[in-house]
């Protein structure tokens, strides 16, 4: 598959999409945008809509209103042209138990029409599964279940590849694989979007991410740029007592507390220059000044108000 | 289609569970004409002299025939009512269903293919069915009349078997529409045989319920799916041991039925299908 470089291209865009089973709202009128070429991670507390967003984005669940757009077409009306350019890993394998790894692929290859012989011992040996082709499916551990999900995913070579829980079940050696495969999609130019609930993991892979809440999204854009939104300054100044007092009177500081004779201040990191100023300003001057950068799971916490 | 139709006879013929009901034809083929014959030339048979001598036609050409698609009917509906269950169910439970359209997404194609697939294994079911029963029938009317005439066997003859075999097939369709219906409303292989299977056993008792009745109600089995069922394979070749009974609607009636049954539940399939959420 040819993918174009273009990484302005949105590949997914979603216009207030919301799904509401009965009385529960699973998606509340959410808003992304995945541009060509981004590893898009998608977090967000069990029972956030993350599923509920997969399933709307490949046409298996009806949004209640809203809009999606994949590679700029409306899937109500492009479903079938728009799917053989995804590959989907989903949280439950979905394969045939009676069926070989081999049968498998080639049911799903036949179904998705256009992808030859060949094509199956390839993405076989990519997941490591070539000596295992030919033994049934429910004989497989979990962690080759799994990674016969994904060379199913990857059959038709798509240009864009949604994976929901892609290590649930793998051991770490296992997990370090995928990683490395999912590093090395995106490395080939394939949009990925990633939903898992193991934040190192996506603190890992994702230059892209969004964080959802009961059904919203609550922050959205690069990863090093949110760490960094909720990353905090570590200072030490010439007079303490009263850069703290001056600190926690300023409206865009969210937090200040005293460490020893240093201080740390919850703020976006690029704000140290605003309160370098401050703090000169008053008399004050800086002996350090360190930037502590949120980590995923601090900042997750932090947004979630888990 | 021909892509998905593939996909769907290759999923039937690799699963363990066609080879197993295919025995059970054949088992129950063997098993039901051996004691039959051994119930007509036993000597301590409970049967009466007017049954005993309709069996005896009936195990004989060209009656055999008749009684042939019967059994094959009757052992058929069960055996493709759980095929079909699971055809549909199983796809749900494993997450397959998910799998397919998730990288398809044609719904009614999906369902479509799977309906075609169960009309060729229905045929190849009553094919079988019939080809057993024609070689132990056969063995009984060569036991029975002392060697087998194939005289009845004409064109005009060969032309009302096949009608009667498209029938016997016509006829355990509907069943098998009723069982996926009921699995893609369950979502489950449970609630496809389940259903099926429970409407199966509640109507024949209904049936002999209303057959005694008075008033309109005497006329509810001529509009329910196994009495028209057994009407048309009966009406077919001969009544042959079904001949007493005179309590059945016509040929043209049973079918005019049959076919709204299967188009009612065709559409509801599909109906249903195109509007589920699925789990992704």
């Amino acid at each position: 598959m040819k993918i174009s470089n273009n990484t302005d291209e949105v590949v997914v865009k979603t216009e207030n999409l919301t799904k509401k089973f009965g009385n529960l709202v699973a998606v509340n009128e959410l808003n992304l945008k995945i541009h060509r070429g981004e590893i898009f991670g998608f977090l967000g507390p069990n029972g956030s809509g993350k599923t509920t967003t997969i399933g709307m984005l490949i046409g298996l669940i009806r949004p209640t209103a809203g809009r999606i757009e994949i590679f700029g077409q409306d899937i109500m009306e492009s479903l079938t042209t728009i799917l053989p350019r995804i590959g989907v890993v989903m949280e439950k394998p979905g394969l045939y138990p009676y069926l070989s790894g081999s049968d498998n692929l080639l049911v799903l290859a036949r179904v998705s029409g256009g992808v030859n012989h060949k094509r199956i011992g390839e993405v076989l040996e990519l997941v490591g599964l070539t000596s295992r082709a030919d033994d049934k499916f429910q004989t497989y551990s979990m962690g080759m279940k799994q990674r016969l999900a994904i060379a199913a995913a990857l059959l038709s070579d798509p240009e864009f590849i949604i994976l929901d829980e892609p290590t649930n079940g793998l051991d770490p050696s296992g997990m370090k694989e995928v990683r490395e495969l999912i590093k090395s999609l995106g490395n080939q130019g394939k949009t990925m979007f990633l939903n898992s609930h193991l934040l190192h993991e996506v603190e890992q892979v994702c230059d892209h991410l969004a964080i959802v809440k009961q059904g919203k999204v609550i922050a959205q854009g690069e990863t090093s740029h949110l760490l960094r939104r909720g990353g905090a300054l570590q200072l030490r100044v010439t007079d303490t007592e009263k850069a703290i007092s001056i600190l926690k009177s300023t409206e865009w500081i969210s937090s200040v507390t005293r460490e020893d004779d240093s201080i740390q201040v919850d703020v976006p990191l690029e704000r140290a220059a605003d309160i370098s100023a401050l703090l000169a300003k008053n008399n004050i001057f800086l002996s350090e000044m360190k930037a502590r950068e949120s980590t995923l799971e601090t900042f997750f916490l932090e947004v979630t108000g888990g | 289609m021909n892509q998905l139709l593939g996909v769907e006879m290759l999923k039937i013929r690799k699963r363990m569970m066609t080879w197993i009901l295919l025995a059970v034809l054949v088992a129950f083929m063997v098993l039901y004409v051996v004691f039959s014959y051994l119930s007509v030339t036993s000597s301590s048979s409970n049967v009466s002299p007017q049954e005993h001598s309709a069996l005896k036609i009936a195990l004989q050409f060209p009656l055999a025939f008749t009684l042939i698609l019967s059994v094959t009917q009757s052992i058929g509906i069960i055996l493709l009512i759980i095929l079909a269950a699971s055809l549909i169910g199983n796809e749900y439970g494993w997450g397959t269903v998910s799998q397919v359209i998730g990288r398809k997404g044609r719904r009614t194609l999906y369902m479509d293919a799977k309906v075609v697939a169960l009309i060729v294994i229905t045929l190849l079911l009553v094919l079988i069915g019939l080809a057993i029963g024609t070689l132990l029938s056969i063995f009984t009317t060569y036991k029975l009349a002392g060697g087998v005439n194939w005289d009845f066997f004409t064109s005009s003859f060969a032309g009302h078997l096949i009608k009667m075999f498209g029938w016997t097939a016509f006829t355990i369709m509907i069943y098998i529409l009723l069982a996926m219906f009921f699995a893609t409303l369950g979502r489950s292989v449970i609630a496809g045989i389940g259903g099926a299977l429970g409407y199966h056993f509640i109507e024949a008792i209904l049936v002999g319920v209303f057959n005694n009745a008075s008033g309109w109600s005497h006329r509810i089995p001529d509009y329910l799916i196994g009495h028209n069922a057994q009407s048309l394979l009966v009406t077919g070749l001969d009544r042959g041991p079904f001949g007493s009974s005179t309590n059945i609607p016509s040929g043209l009636h049973a079918t005019v039925v049959l076919i709204i049954y299967g188009m009612v539940f065709l559409g509801m399939i599909l109906y249903l299908f195109r509007r589920q959420d699925l789990t992704a």
